[in-house]
């Protein structure tokens, strides 16, 4: 076995780092901001905004961030690009992202992940709702311990 | 030195060093020193993009004021090097050992920790990195008899709550970075925590379901 150099790990590493790119961050981020800007013209991102406002005040949120964690938890690349998408439209601010950020990742792809991780460990399904719950559960709690560092 | 097969995981100095140098690089310790040391920080390394001049102001290459999937595009453009940047980083440290390192100081606290037994180790930091090998991993120590079933469902709750955290958090969470106002290591920490108390969660749960299923069975047994 020919033993890799460091350069050789690196640029291994960094390949991934390119397919990841190409195959989950250029098309989840592209359908978030092509999603944000359907409910962006037919309005009804303010709606969402004003009817969930009452519950994501909780977090130190706006209405529309609400979008981010459904989102999320279809897709964690979904998530950051809804995300980035109300930043760039002012709808979210720096402190914002800060509090969803680990939320985001705590909750996010749990439907890609009932397969990949509940499917492949082989854990009895009765349990799934108990699981996705728990990880609700942390992201939620997470974004009012990150209320205190943002 | 080789074809002995021990359980001892062995780690050298350098593994520590790896890991050591990953959490500062990481952590944005060093990314508002003013001297070379900053050289030790993932966002200095990354560096900027440069302007592009313009009549009223500079842009980068993505431009201001886009919308939809053409702004998402360009966005997500901008993404590419710290993506790129930090899984290189992260094989090397992992190439020298650095997540055996973490995986050594692990095994001894995963009992009180989890309560899964300590060969849990390598599918516990296996899953800071890839959702599908930590699971597969986890199928096979039921398999072989080295965890039970409610060890299994402890262990996932652990597993898909952030699951594969630093790839994840370094790809798709690296998208938002620049505009946190924490040092990048704190939400990173933050989501470690709520990974193990997730899992104490439902550990608790499945005590008190045993319980309930005990007591029901000495009633019914009256």
């Amino acid at each position: 076995m020919v033993r890799k150099s460091l350069a050789d790990v690196f640029v291994d590493g960094a390949r991934k780092g390119w397919n990841i790119g190409v195959g989950n961050i250029v098309p989840n981020v592209l359908m978030a901001y092509a999603i944000i800007q359907v409910l962006r013209v037919t309005g009804l991102l303010d709606i969402l905004g004003k009817v969930f406002a009452p519950v994501m005040a909780v977090f130190g949120l706006p209405g529309e961030a609400i979008m981010v964690l459904v989102s999320a938890w279809l897709s964690m690349g979904g998530g950051v690009g809804v995300a980035a998408s109300l930043l760039a439209a002012g709808k979210l601010t720096g402190t914002h992202v800060t509090i969803l950020l680990p939320a985001i990742i705590l909750m996010g792809a749990q439907i890609q992940y009932m397969g990949r991780c509940l499917g492949t460990a082989g854990v009895q399904t009765r349990f799934y709702p108990v699981l996705f719950g728990i990880s609700i559960i942390n992201a939620l709690i997470a974004m009012l311990i990150m209320r205190f560092f943002a | 030195m080789e074809g002995k097969e021990t359980q001892e995981i062995q780690v050298t100095w350098v593994g520590y060093a790896a890991l050591i140098f990953a959490i500062v690089f990481f952590s944005g310790i060093f990314a508002s020193s003013k001297d070379w040391t900053q050289v030790f920080d993932f966002s200095v390394l990354n560096g900027s993009f440069g302007k592009i001049e313009g009549a009223k102001s500079f842009f980068t290459f993505r431009g201001a004021g886009g919308t939809g999937a053409r702004d998402g595009f360009m966005f997500s453009l901008e993404l590419f090097p710290a993506v790129i940047f930090a899984l290189g980083v992260i094989s090397v440290v992992d190439g020298l050992g650095g997540l055996r390192a973490a995986q050594k100081l692990m095994t001894p606290i995963l009992k009180p920790l989890l309560g899964i037994p300590g060969a849990c180790g390598l599918a516990l930091i296996a899953n800071l990195q890839s959702t599908d090998a930590a699971a597969g991993m986890t199928k096979e120590l039921v398999q072989s008899g080295q965890i039970t079933d409610d060890e299994r469902t402890v262990f996932a709750t652990y597993q898909i709550s952030a699951s594969a955290t630093i790839t994840n958090y370094f790809s798709s969470g690296a998208a938002l970075f620049s505009y946190i106002l924490v040092p990048i290591i704190v939400p990173l920490a933050v989501m470690l925590v709520f990974k193990v108390l997730g899992a104490n969660a439902i550990r608790l749960y499945l005590q008190w379901a045993r319980k309930k299923t005990v007591a029901s069975g000495l009633q019914a047994g009256k």
